[in-house]
């Protein structure tokens, strides 16, 4: 059984209240270095400001900006321009001080002086390897002005309140979202002017133009999946029916989510939605107490189908991809044509948190952005995490839209405004609905060509990765063009692959790929418009370009069987050929795949319809890496929730119980990875067990936190390759059964306890493996901050090392003693039946359950009380091992007892540098002096007198393991699994090249967009967002597109924004200052009690 | 004109549900030579008269095409003595037999609350079939598991076997 089958969410109300002026006119910069202005003019309603920021700027003679390619401190900065310059004989030369705070920290800049030479030491500075680039330094002087500036007493009224609103899965409330990163609003608030109407998301997006030619979502049914609604609202004229499958006896919104989010999409008045004439079905499946279980879901969805619904929303989600009820249920949903627009979660910004079922191909899985078409940082990450181990996940969400501040319908009558992709997830079905009652061949609309059409016709927005924006904003008006000419057809997410183009294709393009290393594989997503089923023909063709090196690359093929319901999967393995091994440069080619279905039309006599996708693909390939530069992270033995009760790795993090992020580089170890890039480290991912890679290729195995177990075949392998010189970084977690036992909880559902299968890590599984070593960790938990070479450091639910070779280093510290400390459960008051989340006790934030397990926050409520009791201090805890393998050429070996401080999940303090000191020592041998002559140095631990950690009696591990399987007794190792096997597609060579920029290749076929016209309304539409990047511009209105802003490759223009954008905002707080003496200051609370949305903006609001 | 549905309000009155449903032989929409189906199946599909086909013998009007040898009438593969069949299409298929229609109105009329909304919406035999074979809260045990992963689609009177995790 599964222990954690709950997928909640929960709806946070960490709100703030934040000042916002709205940038509502014309905005004129300059691109220039030199002189540069730039004029706001705030809205016509309000007062005007209009600032004026001048500035010109010099070269400083001698002295240059040396930018590095890292962080480094001071003295490893001084230390490559030394090495730099010595090289080229240049003595006179000095670093120009910096004091300032900051300085105490590492920097990726330093200002040098020169005075001899200076053309050549320029050039040498350049050619250093930690060097990006070296450039004159400039002395900028700057004034402002203010043209006109009133205390804006009008826009004081129109200020709102921004309130984030979470639907995450799993309480993570309280401490991340109290303290963590909801008060971290920098970012935000830091960002630029705005100007403050809220917006009428509407309008923004240029539904007007749409209502205007006569087209309002009539005849469209549109159900919205939320918390009900209250019969007589003033804002909807067309609410079908209404239908409770709560066991409430109720069918009114009692929190004013399901209101807000059908007011989004069909309002009549006030607040305006997308189509208030669509038919309105309102299902309600949330209690008010905001619980919900799949089985509710599955009867309302099943009416759903009958009732022949078009357009679905669903603002909820959870972690649980594994739901099979529920997943197969959505699936039934889109294959009998329902167009399901569902919110991809409040749980950013990191990455791998993507919720059902936004995360699945056949749902717009919608990401939420701000105003200025910034992603929001709430709003989740991708990639998916379904595809690990073995592959990799999908491009999702699909796009993004307005979810920050959007304004909507209040509970009974009036607007307020809200955030989260809760509020995004309408916006798109409302669209949805509207761009449905636009065409006239309904036969047409389907989930896919409904999807391809919003994707083909999404901007993209700038230095915004896929993970993050999907196939970018919102573009209604294109989107009703498209779907207007549209004609049936296969198409590709996404419809290219250029591993070299950065940032959208992040990760792809921060490793270049080479001979030898792990494929890179690609997940692209096909999307059939022809027909709910259908399938690839023969097989995908791989055609190399032979003028673009084409043939320098491999290229290996797996698919879905079955494209259904109108989707399927494409993956796409590439590798270098071995020709290719010390070659370097770009290769180039494409696939071709013809995807059928079955003909549904009156079509003449073939019985198929079929659409060819030719899909480019453009790489960079390098050299083969020296063994001591390449890193292999172990994947395969990562645990994960779903399906598992794996606990978090930081007992702390009582809100966020399971482990859910998947564990991967590009994931919740992306920041370590972008770290180790820039460290010149390659990372390559084994998802298949140790006997399946090469590890005379590699020259660090790090392992972080795993919680599978080994087969004895791959224990046997990897003492062989560490004797061969393979090294070994282990960062390992807490295992400990009476915690484990402690944090079990009782499921009402189920009627049984449900425990962890682990604990964070599996240690009885790492000590088999590291035995050989004479090497263990213990069962100890321990926390605390520490100083460890001068860094401060943090120990989040550790472990400590029980036993080491004598002749290793091993770092110890002082500790506080968590284990010691955990109180025994307490008999838990059942509250009612279905009641998931908070009953009974004080939570910052409610959840919902969208399944059964009602009582996920116990082992949470546990851990805040085991963590609340006095602790004991233990002095000489051994946390850090480092040891040389004796044999001839044998490798190294590192231990260290928390993974916590490389995950972004709950990460406190980043050991980063530790990680930099420890790939010194494993790959080079080096061993940092600040590590072996640290005070901390103690004897290593013989491990007499302790007991290592056993597994846990009872435990389901081999439920969810690949490696065990159930037998009498305890569970026993399967046999090993073949290594996987790729075999390449066989190339058909081409005599073509390819142009540069592939993404502007055409996305879907036969579009004509000038067949379809719009009426003209540019005229009467004095302001409309700039619309995103670069592409025709069709819709972009003049002067509101910011030159260059927009623009892909503005290079070294962006750092002028940059500052023009801090001027502005410094502008604007002297301005803020001024006004804050004549009004009373503005509360910030930190709601405790949550409700699902707080009437930010009480009905005086000025409507439209 | 809102139409409010809420279970638990019809629940209190204790009256006899009074269904729509018309088991009238040779199907409603049968007017016009069209046929229902079951759209969404992935590799068979069953139409309105209860003929089961691949997807590929589909005819234009949405009926199945009685002359290829592979399309069955009122077929039960799959399908348990428990009336729970593993695949969909046969499910319907099954449903539609003439002989379970009192099956279902024993059914009907027992019918858990939780399905008062559907199948007080549904109109026909047809309908009725597609709505009973799906999966439902009936479906699953601990929410997020099958009771019976393969033969879940039941048009019967009981919920599928209930199957260890």
């Amino acid at each position: 059984m599964k222990p954690f089958s709950s997928m909640t969410m929960k709806f946070a109300n960490i709100w703030f209240v934040l000042v916002v002026l709205l940038l509502c006119g014309k905005k004129h910069f300059g691109t220039r270095l030199g002189n540069s202005s730039q004029e706001a003019h705030i809205c016509p309603g309000c007062s005007r400001l209009t600032l004026k920021v001048e500035f010109t700027s010099t070269v400083v003679e001698h002295e240059y900006i040396v930018a590095f390619n890292g962080y480094f401190t001071a003295k490893a900065r001084s230390k490559f321009i030394s090495s730099a310059l010595k090289s080229s004989d240049i003595e006179n030369w000095r670093i120009v001080p910096r004091n300032n705070p900051a300085s105490d920290y590492p920097s990726d800049f330093e200002v040098i002086q020169i005075h001899e030479k200076q053309k050549d030491g320029v050039l040498t500075l350049e050619d250093h390897p930690n060097i990006k680039r070296v450039t004159p330094q400039r002395k900028v002087f700057r004034s402002l002005k203010y043209l006109e500036s009133d205390p804006m007493l009008h826009c004081n009224e129109t200020r709102w309140t921004q309130k984030w609103q979470s639907s995450r899965p799993l309480r993570r409330a309280s401490l991340s979202l109290g303290s963590g990163f909801w008060h971290a609003t920098g970012r935000h608030s830091s960002r630029r002017l705005l100007r403050a109407i809220p917006r009428q998301v509407a309008q923004t997006l240029q539904a007007d133009v749409l209502w205007q030619m006569g087209y309002t979502g009539a005849g469209v049914r549109v159900a919205v999946f939320d918390t009900g609604l209250s019969e007589k609202h003033p804002h909807f004229k067309n609410v079908k029916e209404r239908t409770n499958w709560t066991n409430e006896r109720t069918l009114d919104d009692g929190l004013g989510h399901g209101t807000f989010v059908a007011g989004v999409i069909a309002s009549m008045r006030e607040c305006q939605g997308f189509a208030p004439n669509a038919e309105l079905h309102i299902f309600r499946v949330f209690t008010n107490n905001q619980v919900s279980y799949t089985s509710w879901f599955l009867d309302a969805f099943n009416y759903a189908i009958l009732k022949k619904i078009d357009v679905l929303n669903l603002s909820i989600g959870g972690p649980d991809f594994m739901d099979h009820p529920f997943v197969d249920k959505v699936w039934e949903l889109t294959a009998n044509n329902v167009i399901m627009v569902s919110a991809i979660g409040n749980d950013g910004p990191l990455y791998g948190t993507l919720n059902n079922p936004a995360d699945q191909m056949d749902v717009i899985g919608v990401g939420g952005i701000d105003f200025e078409d910034n992603i929001a940082r709430f709003s989740s990450r991708g990639m998916t995490t379904w595809e690990l181990p073995g592959g990799y996940g999908r491009v999702k969400p699909d796009i993004v839209t307005y979810g920050s501040g959007v304004r909507g319908s209040g509970m009974k009558g009036g607007c307020r405004s809200l955030s989260g992709t809760s509020v995004a997830s309408p916006v798109v079905a409302g669209a949805v609905t509207l761009l449905v009652s636009t065409v006239q061949r309904r036969e047409l609309v389907n989930p896919a060509s409904m999807k391809q059409a919003l994707i083909a016709s999404a901007r993209r927005l700038p230095g915004v990765n896929m993970f993050e924006q999907g196939h970018g904003k919102l573009d209604l008006l294109r989107a009703y063009q498209i779907l207007n000419s549209y004609k049936p057809q296969a198409s590709l997410s996404p419809s290219y692959i250029d591993l070299t183009e950065c940032p959208y294709m992040w990760p792809y393009c921060s490793q270049p790929i080479y001979y030898g290393g792990m494929p890179t594989i690609v997940n692209v997503t096909i999307l059939n418009g022809m027909g709910v089923t259908g399938r690839i023909v023969d097989k995908p063709d791989w055609q190399p370009y032979l003028p673009q090196n084409g043939d320098n690359i491999e290229v290996a093929f797996s698919y879905s069987p079955v494209l259904w319901p109108w989707s399927g999967y494409l993956a796409i393995s590439i590798s270098v050929a071995k020709k290719a091994a010390s070659w370097e440069g770009i290769a180039q080619g494409h696939v071709m795949i013809t995807v059928s279905s079955p003909a549904e039309n009156e079509s003449k006599n073939s019985a198929e319809q079929t659409s060819t996708v030719k899909l480019p693909i453009k790489v960079k390939i390098i050299p083969t890496p020296p063994r001591s530069k390449r890193v292999l992270w172990d994947q395969y033995h990562n645990l994960r929730y779903p399906p598992g009760y794996f606990p978090r790795d930081n007992l702390r993090m009582k809100n966020d119980p399971l482990d859910w992020n998947g564990d991967h580089i590009h994931t919740n170890f992306r920041d370590m990875y972008q770290h180790l890039r820039s460290m010149g480290y390659f990372v390559e991912v084994l998802g298949s067990p140790f006997t399946c890679f090469d590890a005379s290729q590699y020259g660090t195995l790090l392992m972080v936190d795993s919680e599978e177990e080994y087969f004895p075949e791959e224990i046997t392998k990897l003492r062989r390759d560490v004797d061969n010189g393979l090294s070994l970084i282990v960062f390992s977690d807490w295992y400990n059964t009476s915690v484990m036992r402690k944090v079990k909880f009782y499921d009402e559902n189920t009627r049984q306890w449900w425990m962890p299968d682990t604990g964070g890590a599996n240690i009885p599984a790492l000590n088999d493996l590291l035995s050989v070593w004479n090497m263990a960790f213990s069962d100890g938990l321990y926390e605390g901050d520490f100083t460890m070479a001068s860094h401060e450091m943090n120990y989040a639910s550790g472990c400590s090392i029980a036993k080491f070779p004598e002749d290793g280093i091993v770092i110890a510290q002082t500790f506080k003693d968590q284990g010691s400390a955990v109180q025994e459960q307490r008999s838990r008051t059942a509250g009612q039946a279905g009641v998931c989340g908070c009953a009974g006790f004080e939570c910052e934030s409610r959840s919902t359950c969208r399944a059964s397990h009602t009582t996920q926050q116990l082992p949470e409520k546990i851990s805040l009380e085991v963590l609340k009791q006095e602790t004991a201090v233990i002095e000489n805890v051994p946390i850090l091992g480092l040891y040389q393998v004796p044999s001839e050429g044998g490798g190294r070996i590192v231990l260290y007892g928390d993974s916590n401080c490389l995950d972004d999940s709950h990460r406190q303090k980043d050991c980063f540098w530790l990680l930099d000191s420890l790939l010194q020592y494993t790959s080079y041998g080096v061993m940092p002096p600040s590590l072996s002559h640290s005070e901390n140095r103690q004897r290593p631990p013989s491990g007499a007198g302790h007991s290592l950690p056993e597994r846990m009696e009872g435990n389901h591990l081999h439920r969810y393991s690949k490696v065990l399987e159930a037998h009498l007794g305890d569970p026993k190792p399967r046999s090993l699994p073949a290594c996987p096997h790729l075999s390449w597609a066989k190339p058909q060579p081409l005599n073509e090249t390819a142009p540069s920029n592939l993404w502007k290749h055409q996305k879907l076929l036969s579009i004509d967009l000038d067949k379809v016209a719009l009426p003209s309304f540019r005229q009467n539409r004095p302001q409309v967002r700039p619309l995103s990047p670069g592409e025709s511009g069709a819709w972009d209105i003049p002067g509101g597109i910011m030159p260059g802003r927009y623009n892909q490759d503005v290079g070294q223009t962006i750092p002028v924004f940059a500052f023009l954008g801090a001027m502005v905002v410094l502008a604007f707080f002297v301005v803020q200052i001024n006004k804050a003496k004549s009004r009373p200051k503005r509360r910030k609370p930190r709601v405790k009690r949550p409700q699902l949305m707080q009437q930010v903006h009480p009905p005086k609001t000025p409507s439209v | 004109m809102v139409r409010d549905r809420n279970l638990l309000q019809v629940q209190e009155h204790e009256q006899p549900i009074l269904w729509k449903v018309k088991f009238s032989p040779g199907n409603s929409s049968q007017l016009s030579n069209q046929c229902r189906n079951s759209v969404q199946g992935k590799l068979l599909i069953t139409d309105e008269l209860g003929y089961i086909c691949e997807r590929k013998d589909l005819l234009v009007n949405g009926c199945c095409d009685v002359h290829v040898p592979s399309t069955k009438l009122f077929s039960c593969e799959s399908c348990l003595p428990n009336g729970c069949c593993s695949i969909y299409e046969y499910c319907v298929s099954c449903c539609l037999q003439p002989s379970k229609q009192h099956l279902l109105e024993r059914f009907l009329n027992r019918a858990a609350i939780a399905f008062q909304n559907l199948f007080m919406a549904v109109e026909d035999h047809f309908e009725l079939c597609l709505a009973k074979c799906r999966t439902s809260s009936q479906s699953v045990q601990h929410e997020n598991t099958y009771r019976d992963p393969i033969a879940k689609y039941c048009y019967g009177e009981y919920p599928p076997e209930l199957l260890p995790v």
